[in-house]
């Protein structure tokens, strides 16, 4: 069943890829929407068919592969990888339908999304560390190219520096990765059968930091966020709402999946560290947030820092926090994708995103008021304004963290007022006061541009007030991945006492 | 710094030459033709349901049906809950503009002992069977007299547009018949519709009982241009329009002049796009005039690059370009001196006459509609 999931946007990008040259864009368009949307379809029974209740992988597939290194087809799904999965269907067939009609290339574009769609789908499926990997990098090729092709004046200069980030930082993984499984005496690369307890602390640090550092990048966090800021603002619309709904979910799936449940002894012993490391991409990413004049690079800024909160969750690794940091996951994936697609729209229809020109887009005559409220509501979803989503993500994490790092937990809370402020400034220089001049004859919005928005703002809304429906497919799997990580964390503390 | 003088010598410069405050274009002739043909439409709804108020609904208190002309039907009580109807509340509103800023011989006769004497015979014939009504007006004297004044003034201005929705009209059948061609055109229309109507009486007569009473008699000497035309430019194009949402001033920020005279928040300034959040109304004369736009101007609309989603600023734009269609065509009606005349002196007095209206348009939306 998981298998179906890579490879109908597989099939989906080579039919596309072999239409005629010169066929209608929209006619693409809705090709590639039809191949998303039956992953999407096909991500909702999988959700219909999963049972909570069991923490160990579900609809596992295994296809034995390269014997000699142990490199196996192996999927599964757990309540970690689940909602992602949904999430990165959904943000896909947003996406594609979010596309300018009359895109250049489509048939390239549109096979190098469904390429991204399933490369993204397999990471979070692969339960072997090398097929992970190579799914990890399968999503880096497509991207690096729309941003390349696609993207704004300086793409070249964006989608180069994306590339060298991301390409470090799979360097870093692999190493980490082969360094864990020959290290600690495996014989296949399968993730149920790495045990690293028998490894010294030492070894395990130094495994952890390359992961940290690895996923960290594509995270990214605070100090290798650099190449996000210049491939959001570079990127168009759609690779925009995907890179910072669920690419950058990678980086966090890697971080609890490969650091926290893989390492628990050296990651109980880091942890204070990827506190205060999290308090830090809090409040350097609202900070300079607050200093942006182009409204993605804001967003993009934006999600530097409520990146940390995800870090400051795992760090806790209580079952509340590390609920949350899901719970955040899919928060900020809905939430930057829902405010990138605005911002797109707002783009599109002023030809700028600088709040010092574009005013008064409200307006309910001439601006665009079904726009500014859905970006009134996604501000306010961001800045954890209780009844979206956003809230009840970062309160999960703070009320869980608050017990293990009370000063880091109320320094990043520090981070949410942060967000308030430069949202504030966001909406009120951009969509409220008089319409500017240069933009006071704004072609209309149109429902087709606006339904994406729409959908995602109906999600921000439903689990800000019904948070259940998503927690109750993962709970049950955050809960056992931090009593293991406790009774390992458990035993290096004794095992240290001893020794001193 | 820019003097006054440089920036509105051009528009001298075009008035001098003949031409009007809005430049001449087939665009421009278009756009003030047609929605002065849906105003016009809007203006004779507005001044029959003025003259009905004044005449059929003074000393009424409770007015519920003061906007039905006397159809009490249930089917336009419906209609009226419905929204489905003009919105006479503007008309009203202009109407307490003008009430408001005064000026011109109606403002003057109003407080004369003359129309307090007519006045008071229609309260005393209108209660003569009410002496609780009788026994209050001898104790606020003047209740009833503001109530009446408020009368004469529906009376006023509904008769003020009933030429004027004549001229429209007329305008727009003219230029249907491709009689009018340009800007001068119009403007020439109009100003020749004022002329011919400048000394058209401004009289008010009630009946009670089948007995008139007359409470702005003719012998007042009250006139359409001097008396109804011109305090009307003077309070809603000049001072103060009731265009619902545009801009809003802070009086204790001092964002007002103390001095009603200084007033400049009337047509001819008015910011035709709605200023913070969703949700303020545009003005009700927009939503009437929507109903009424010739399909000329209302293709033009929907060809624009928001099609109809903008159409009340856009009416507001073309209704304000008409406006200084209209004012032009009072200021030529009221030059001291023939225009083409040869004469030196009279040419200078008539600059002296035209420089002293333009000051007043330096911060109007003068420069807007000629961009």
């Amino acid at each position: 069943m998981l298998s179906a999931l890579i490879f109908v946007p597989l099939l989906g990008a080579v039919l596309i890829g072999f239409l005629p040259f010169g066929i209608d864009a929209k006619l693409t368009r809705r090709i590639a929407l039809f191949f998303a949307g039956i992953t999407f379809f096909w991500t909702v029974i999988l959700l219909v068919q999963f049972d909570p209740r069991q923490i160990n992988q579900q609809f596992t597939e295994f296809l034995p592969w390269i014997d000699v290194i142990g490199w196996n087809y192996h999927l599964g799904v757990d309540g970690l990888s689940l909602p992602l999965l949904v999430l990165n269907a959904l943000l896909n067939c947003i996406a594609i339908s979010s596309t300018d009609a009359d895109i250049r290339r489509p048939r390239f574009y549109y096979s190098l999304l469904l390429i991204l769609n399933a490369g993204v789908a397999g990471a979070f499926v692969a339960q072997d560390l090398l097929l992970f990997f190579l799914f990890y990098e399968i999503e880096l090729v497509p991207l690096y190219l729309l941003i390349a092709i696609w993207g704004g004046q300086r793409r070249g200069y964006a989608a180069t520096k994306f590339l060298i980030y991301t390409a470090i930082s799979g360097i870093i993984i692999l190493a980490s990765f082969l360094g864990l499984v020959w290290l600690s005496g495996s014989k296949t690369f399968a993730l149920s059968t790495l045990h690293t307890n028998y490894l010294s602390l030492e070894t395990q640090i130094l495994l952890l930091l390359g992961i940290l550092i690895g996923f960290g990048i594509k995270m990214p966090l605070v100090p290798f966020h650099t190449w996000l800021p210049d491939a959001h603002v570079e990127a168009s619309t759609p690779v925009s709402v995907l890179l910072a709904g669920v690419l950058l979910k990678l980086g966090t799936y890697g971080i609890l999946r490969f650091g926290m449940n893989l390492l628990p002894q050296a990651w109980s012993y880091v942890a204070p560290t990827l506190a205060t490391w999290a308090v830090v991409s809090v409040l350097y990413g609202a900070s300079c947030a607050i200093a942006q004049k182009d409204m993605k690079q804001m967003v993009a800024y934006s999600s530097i820092g409520h990146m940390g909160y995800i870090l400051l969750g795992a760090a806790a690794s209580t079952p509340l926090s590390i609920l949350g940091t899901v719970l955040q996951m899919i928060s900020h994936g809905l939430i930057s994708a829902l405010m990138f697609l605005l911002v797109g729209i707002v783009y599109k229809k002023t030809g700028s995103r600088n709040l010092d020109i574009i005013r008064g887009l409200l307006n309910p005559e001439r601006g665009m008021p079904i726009t500014g409220s859905l970006m009134v509501l996604a501000v306010m979803a961001s800045a954890g304004i209780p009844g979206m989503v956003g809230f009840i993500a970062e309160f999960i994490v703070f009320r869980g963290s608050f017990s293990v790092y009370p000063v880091q937990t109320l320094l990043c809370m520090v981070g949410t007022g942060l967000t308030a402020v430069y949202f504030l400034l966001l909406t009120n220089n951009a969509f409220f006061g008089r319409l500017s001049p240069q933009v006071s004859n704004l072609p209309r919005v149109s429902w087709s541009e606006r339904f994406p928005a729409i959908v995602l703002a109906i999600f921000i809304v439903i689990f800000g007030i019904q948070p259940n429906w998503l927690a109750k497919w993962t709970e049950p799997t955050t809960t056992a991945m931090v009593d293991t990580y406790s009774t390992v964390a458990t035993v290096t503390l004794v095992k240290a006492k001893g020794k001193s | 710094m820019v003097s006054i003088t440089s920036k509105t010598d051009p528009y001298i410069e075009r008035l001098e030459a003949g031409g009007a405050l809005l430049p001449d274009s087939p665009e421009n002739v278009l756009e003030v033709v047609g929605i002065l043909k849906s105003y016009g439409v809007v203006l004779d709804a507005y001044w029959r349901n003025l003259l009905y108020i004044a005449e059929n609904q003074f000393l009424v208190f409770f007015p519920f049906f003061k906007y039905f002309n006397g159809d009490t039907s249930w089917k336009r009580l419906l209609r009226h809950w419905w929204h489905d109807r003009i919105n006479f509340e503007y008309a009203e509103y202009c109407m307490r503009t003008m009430l408001w800023h005064g000026g011109g011989g109606l403002d003057a006769y109003l407080d004369s002992v003359e129309f307090q004497e007519s006045a008071d015979a229609v309260i005393q014939a209108k209660f003569k069977n009410n002496p609780l009504i009788l026994g209050l007006n001898q104790l606020f004297p003047n209740f009833l007299l503001e109530q009446l004044r408020v009368s004469a003034y529906y009376s006023g201005l509904g008769q003020f547009w009933r030429v004027m929705a004549e001229i429209f009209l007329t305008l727009s059948d003219l230029y249907d018949q491709g009689k009018i061609k340009s800007i001068p055109d119009v403007v020439d229309h109009i100003k020749a519709g004022l002329v011919a109507n400048a000394n058209n009486p401004i009289t008010y007569t009630v009946k009670i009982q089948d007995k008139a009473y007359e409470l702005i008699p003719s012998s007042a000497g009250l006139t359409f241009l001097a008396d109804t035309a011109v305090p009307y430019v003077e309070a809603v194009f000049f001072r103060g329009t009731p265009f619902h949402g545009t801009v809003s001033y802070n009086a204790q920020a001092y964002q007002i002049p103390p001095d009603q005279a200084r007033f400049q928040y009337g047509a001819l300034y008015a910011d035709p796009l709605p200023i913070g959040g969703a949700g303020i109304p545009p003005t009700l004369l927009m939503q009437d005039m929507r109903h009424y736009l010739p399909e000329y101007l209302h293709e033009q609309y929907r060809r624009s690059p928001r099609g109809e989603d903008d159409l009340r600023v856009q009416i507001c734009i073309s209704f304000q370009k008409s406006m200084f269609c209209v004012t032009t065509a009072a200021i030529l009606g009221l030059m001291p001196y023939p225009l083409n005349t040869s004469n030196p002196d009279e040419r200078k007095a008539n600059r002296a006459y035209l420089e002293k209206w333009m000051s007043r348009f330096t911060v109007s939306r003068l420069s807007a509609v000629n961009n």
